[in-house]
């Protein structure tokens, strides 16, 4: 009786109960068990092994399997890692920029506050069936159609660009105040006027935020991709880690990775700072913002 | 006296068709003329003005209003401005309604369309902050901003929507000024909602009240 009236003070009790037993349940269910863990460790120990110590020469060593010609005098320039990490890099831009130029016009359709009914489901439908397949599955697709290497990278990384920044900037476009709309529409302009002239200034604060955002998640992403051979550093980490089997050069890939994404992220995070808005006074969107120095200057 | 520029006949308006806010709406507006529209918050004023303006469709009667792309200009409770942007930004949009096509698609309006915003800034007296964002300007100013745009736009029905809302009594008055200069110089009709009926009788021609659901000519 006491345990009843415990539970029914505290029913949160309850729940957490609910909730490991249904955890219990669905492991069981699976197959899932601690005795299993124990394989595991033994194979995490010999793993562990033979990735210690990470060898660096991934970064000065000339690596001669590269998937793109390499031309650089400088040995460490077309060395695993960085020759790996810059085509990463230049996938990323390149499915940002073409994500971008494609998904802004599809946002302002998708956007219920923009455009009619019909043509605003559409366009949602079409954003969702992009997201559907994440873009380790788009770059799969791309191999199969056009060969292992960096275009079908950039092709993956820019239709799930598209998709997902779709939905970012349609959302954006539909949290804008309605009154610089109503103005637009009471004057007589045309849909894409309204769109053009008056929401997406209105959203482009939060617009640009997520290019850069998305641009720094394409990074991360097409460290990916590569593992199916779509380009980038993932090509050099699936190889080390499936062909040759050399796991203290996959560890070294993965801390470079680790340390270039800290990096990307910090100057992302204080660049789009810049273009996040405050309630009370929200700072112009200046595209020249993105380069800092060229503000300084001024 | 001149064709009117706003005819309403027995309009019924609201959102819901047995729950109308205003019934029985017959208006006239000629040109050149300023009405005040006063009544309790949330009675309907504001969705007479998006009613008129086009925004929302009347449960029923006639709206007449000018059928030219540009000739409704409104002025919402918040003034529509676009926040992100300079004051030049948001003045040059008052001359989207009548620029030709191409300038409009690649943003480049013509000498004229920028000497006519340049004058309306100048008119306001914002010379000085065409360059300003407008989180950077007062709210005094904003509302100089949104009629600037206005005058670029030339429309011939202008419906501002508690545009002299919270301002002290010298900024109301040179914004009263300004709407005046732009019904007497260039014939537009304006119609104005105000929460104050004082000050709404020193510069309307003619006063509308709104009581329950009907509206009402204040005697002056």
């Amino acid at each position: 009786m006491k345990l009843l009236q415990h539970l029914k003070r505290r029913p949160s009790v309850l729940i957490y109960t609910f909730f490991a037993f249904l955890a219990v349940l669905i492991s069981n269910k699976l197959g899932i068990s601690i005795g299993n863990l124990n394989q595991a460790w033994v194979n995490a120990g010999v793993l562990w092994s033979e990735m210690f110590p990470p060898d660096f020469s991934v970064v000065t060593e000339r690596a001669s399997w590269t998937q793109t010609e390499c031309n650089w005098e400088a040995d460490w320039a077309c060395s695993a890692a960085i020759h790996g990490l810059v085509e990463t890099i230049q996938i990323a831009f390149l499915a940002t920029l073409f994500g971008m130029l494609l998904s802004l016009p599809l946002s302002m359709m998708a956007a219920h506050n923009l455009s009619p009914i019909g043509l605003s489901v559409v366009t949602r439908n079409l954003l969702a069936g992009l997201r559907v397949l994440p873009s380790l599955v788009w770059a799969l697709i791309f191999v199969i159609m056009f060969g292992p290497g960096p275009l079908a990278g950039v092709l993956a990384m820019t239709l799930y660009t598209v998709g997902y920044l779709g939905k970012l900037q349609y959302e954006a476009l539909e949290g804008i105040s309605r009154y610089p709309l109503e103005a637009a529409r009471a004057m007589g302009l045309p849909r894409w006027q309204v769109a053009r002239y008056f929401a997406l200034p209105e959203a482009s604060n939060a617009i640009l935020s997520q290019i850069l955002f998305m641009f720094e998640y394409n990074i991360r992403h097409g460290s990916v991709i590569g593992i199916v051979g779509a380009g980038g550093i993932g090509w050099y980490l699936s190889n080390y880690l499936g062909v040759f089997s050399r796991y203290d050069r996959a560890l070294a890939l993965i801390l470079v990775i680790y340390i270039a994404v800290v990096i990307i992220d910090q100057i992302s995070l204080s660049i789009r700072h810049r273009f996040m808005d405050s309630e009370t006074h929200a700072p112009r969107a200046r595209w020249r913002e993105i380069i800092p120095f060229i503000s300084k200057r001024e | 006296m001149a064709s009117p520029i706003l005819t309403i006949r027995d309009g019924s308006i609201g959102f819901e068709n047995d729950k109308p806010l205003l019934v029985d709406v017959n208006l006239e507006l000629h040109p050149g003329e300023i009405v005040g529209v006063i009544g309790r918050s949330g009675i309907g004023k504001s969705t007479l003005l998006r009613t008129i303006a086009g925004l929302i469709s009347p449960i029923s009667g006639e709206i007449t209003t000018p059928t030219e792309r540009g000739d409704i200009g409104y002025i919402p409770q918040r003034l529509g401005l676009v926040n992100h942007q300079t004051v030049g930004y948001n003045v040059m949009m008052g001359a989207l309604p009548r620029a030709p096509f191409w300038q409009t698609l690649f943003s480049l309006p013509g000498f004229e369309l920028r000497q006519s915003a340049r004058n309306a800034i100048e008119a306001v007296g914002l010379t000085d902050k065409v360059l300003d964002s407008i989180t950077q300007l007062s709210g005094g100013q904003q509302q100089r901003v949104a009629i600037a745009r206005s005058m670029v736009q030339q429309p011939q029905l202008l419906l501002a929507d508690e545009c002299l809302g919270e301002l002290d009594s010298e900024t109301a008055k040179e914004i009263i000024q300004l709407l005046q200069q732009l019904a007497n110089q260039s014939n537009i009709a304006i119609i104005i909602v105000d929460h104050n009926p004082v000050r709404v009788a020193t510069f309307c021609d003619r006063v509308l009240q709104v009581k329950g659901t009907r509206i009402e000519e204040v005697e002056l």
